[in-house]
């Protein structure tokens, strides 16, 4: 598309005005034209002039008289030449228009589901809350019968080592007689580690391990006391301590969370 | 069948009575000249020479001779002066015009038919021994600066000029007829025409193949092919250097122009896509389209009961003064296009159903709109052959440019095989989704900018 924008003099107005003296400027014996007196005089020696000087800037006497510029530094290639009619070309020339738009439009729609996700998502988790949502945890620091605490998600976590001693104890334990009934192989995974949230469930005290009269917790505050499985056995607390997910990568390795 | 039952049924029907028109001879002379006549049978007739010269031959150092030659051709030739001329011519009663266009020039006489002969020698010798005198040519220069600022005030002249100019740029079809205001000039700048170009003009382009001699009236064929033996063996068909010159193609441009200027009324503004040139078979649907689209102007009684849709929306919503659907056709391109005058608070509106009636071509046209169409085709066919000169100067364009006069049944059989696929296939090859070439003159602030008009171009929901 190209387009021009004309706009006839500022001289339009006062050429109708002055109409006949312009006539005479055309006529042979055009010699006496200098003689008229007044505004129309400074008029006519710009017409004059752009006689002399076909197709100045701003004036112009017909609408023949304006060239439409040659816009040949931006037609493509395949409609430069004016003597070839440009329908044989105007598909090609189209279907490339419109490619470059519909890839445009592509890459457009796709940069903006970017954005829109970029700044949805900016809602969720954020990476210092991610981080701290796992816990890797190397096993072989932790001796047997040891029991570790780790800070997971701002709670205290506890590994607890098993003896084997520990392991056939709770496992043989009588579910009927607990508060809340789970038997231990429900609560871990390899019975050698119990992992466990170290929150008592009374009233959210932090258990002692290794404490109690059932070899596993002991809650100063109220006095509830847990067993090797973090399950609870005697005192105020009314459910096991939580089991978090967690799993191994392999044999040295606990991830929870 | 009783008389009574058979009202409203002519007794033969159109196509019927076109069968029984007066055919259109064709003679050729020797020289390449074509005579062509029809007769009619009128007491007057018309006879002119047409010729396949115009401001499309032209170049950017003569554009406008074709034009000024014309106004020399009547100022005397080597047998009569002026005054002598215009005695013989007026003893006659005859009328002695002309007009040049794009692709053609013509030259005729309106005269009683038996002053056939006189007519037929004073019209050869305006044609081949013009006078040209100096003088003479100096007061024309004059006459023609006038014409050409005479039609500065005709906006519709204007407005399709541009057109022609911004859609054709580069090429010579957009040219004007008139030529710039330096070709006429006083001023000796090199622009100016000379005697000399108007010399070289007649030699290169009056030549016999190129002229068709065309009358029609109460003229008898042969007698006037034995008239042009008579006058115009002696017209040249040969070229100088044996180089003849020859119509390269035109490239047509998709682009507007826009001459803004407040103080003026009303706003012109034309839209027009390229469309089919002349000797084309699309030329016919093309013609029905535009029937379909019709014009209007504020005298039409019709109302918002005219049968066109988009006349009748610019009646109820007073968008526009007049609108007109046209279409140019040239020999191997052509414009398709709607023009209309608005005050410069609708051109908007008006641009939009002027496209939404193209578009209505290209995929929705109904039967009735068509039928309707082919109708007002066939009527404003025959209608416009109301008188000898009309007839005289289709038969001279349709000798020059398909090389035999087309009869009215043969478009008659050509509008009849338009149906509502075939315009719709047409129109969607010359107006769906192309680069149309606008024009606006007057207060066109408010005319669509090119983007969106290129975009009313197509609907994304077909």
């Amino acid at each position: 598309m190209m387009s021009t924008v004309t706009r006839p003099g500022v001289i339009l107005p006062y050429y109708r005005a002055t109409r006949n003296t312009f006539k005479s400027l055309v006529f042979p014996g055009a010699m006496e034209l200098f003689t008229v007196a007044g505004k129309a005089e400074l008029l006519i020696y710009q017409c004059c002039l752009s006689f002399l000087f076909p197709a100045p800037a701003g004036t112009r006497l017909a609408h023949t008289d304006i060239k439409i510029p040659d816009f040949s530094d931006y037609r493509r290639p395949e409609v430069l030449d004016p003597r070839k009619s440009s329908q044989d070309s105007s598909d090609t020339r189209k279907a490339f228009s419109y490619m470059l738009t519909g890839a445009t439009a592509v890459v457009g729609v796709y940069a903006a589901k970017t954005v829109v996700t970029q700044f949805v998502t900016s809602m969720s988790a954020s990476a210092d809350v991610l981080a701290l949502s796992k816990i890797e945890i190397k096993l072989s620091d932790i001796p047997e019968g040891k029991n570790m605490t780790f800070k997971w998600r701002g709670k205290p976590l506890f590994v607890r080592h098993r003896t084997e001693k520990e392991i056939s104890t709770e496992e043989a334990v009588n579910i009927g007689e607990l508060r809340d009934p789970q038997h231990d192989k429900e609560r871990v995974i390899n019975p050698k580690w119990v992992v466990v949230i170290g929150v008592c469930t009374h009233l959210g005290c932090v258990p002692i391990a290794n404490a109690g009269d059932f070899g596993g917790y002991y809650c100063p505050c109220h006095g509830s006391h847990y067993d090797a499985s973090g399950r609870i056995r005697r005192g105020p607390a009314p459910l096991n301590l939580e089991v978090p997910y967690y799993e191994f990568l392999d044999d040295n390795t606990l991830v929870v969370g | 069948r009783s008389p009574y039952t058979r009202r409203g049924q002519a007794s033969v029907s159109y196509a019927q009575s076109l069968l029984g028109a007066p055919e259109t001879q064709l003679t050729a002379l020797d020289n390449g000249l074509r005579v062509a006549s029809e007769d009619t049978g009128h007491a007057t007739c018309t006879v002119g020479l047409w010729i396949g010269a115009g401001s499309r031959y032209e170049n950017e150092r003569n554009n406008g001779t074709g034009f000024f030659l014309e106004h020399m051709a009547f100022k005397g030739t080597k047998k009569h002066t002026q005054t002598a001329l215009e005695q013989q011519v007026e003893s006659m009663g005859a009328h002695l015009s002309a007009y040049t266009s794009r692709e053609h020039t013509a030259y005729y006489m309106k005269t009683l038919a038996k002053d056939l002969p006189k007519a037929v020698e004073l019209l050869s010798e305006v044609v081949q021994s013009c006078s040209l005198n100096e003088a003479e040519i100096e007061q024309q220069r004059g006459v023609v600066l006038r014409e050409l600022e005479e039609v500065e005030s005709n906006l519709q002249e204007v407005c399709l000029d541009l057109l022609h100019a911004t859609a054709y740029q580069g090429t010579p079809l957009g040219q004007s007829v008139m030529g710039p205001s330096s070709t006429a000039s006083v001023i000796k700048s090199g622009l100016n025409l000379t005697r000399q170009d108007l010399v070289e003009y007649i030699n290169i382009h009056y030549k016999a193949p190129r002229m068709v001699l065309a009358a029609a009236g109460g003229v008898n064929h042969e007698e006037l092919v034995g008239l042009a033996k008579s006058h115009m063996s002696g017209v040249s068909f040969e070229y100088e250097g044996d180089v003849v010159p020859v119509l390269s193609p035109c490239r047509f441009t998709g682009s507007d122009i826009r001459m803004r200027d407040d103080a003026l009324p009303l706003a012109h503004v034309a839209i027009a896509v390229e469309g089919a040139s002349a000797s084309s078979p699309d030329i016919v649907p093309l013609m029905v389209a535009n029937a379909v689209i019709g014009s209007y102007d504020l005298t039409y009684g019709g109302g918002k009961h005219l049968s066109s849709r988009l006349a009748r929306i610019a009646v109820e919503d007073k968008l526009c003064h007049s609108f007109q659907a046209f279409s140019s056709s040239y020999s191997d391109t052509g414009l398709l296009g709607i023009y209309f005058v608005s005050d410069k608070h609708h051109i908007d509106d008006m641009m939009h159903w002027s496209q939404n009636a193209w578009m209505n071509l290209c995929t929705t046209v109904t039967e009735s709109d068509v039928a309707r169409g082919r109708n007002a085709l066939k009527a404003s066919l025959v209608g416009q052959l109301n008188g000898t000169t009309p007839i005289c100067d289709e038969i001279g364009r349709h000798v020059l440019n398909y090389g035999r006069r087309v009869p009215l049944a043969e478009w008659n059989a050509r509008i009849d095989a338009v149906t509502p696929s075939v315009l719709r296939d047409v129109c969607s090859k010359y107006i769906y989704d192309k680069c149309p070439a606008v024009v606006g003159v007057g207060p066109i602030e408010q005319l669509t900018d090119y983007n969106r008009i290129r975009s009313a171009m197509y609907w994304l929901r077909f």
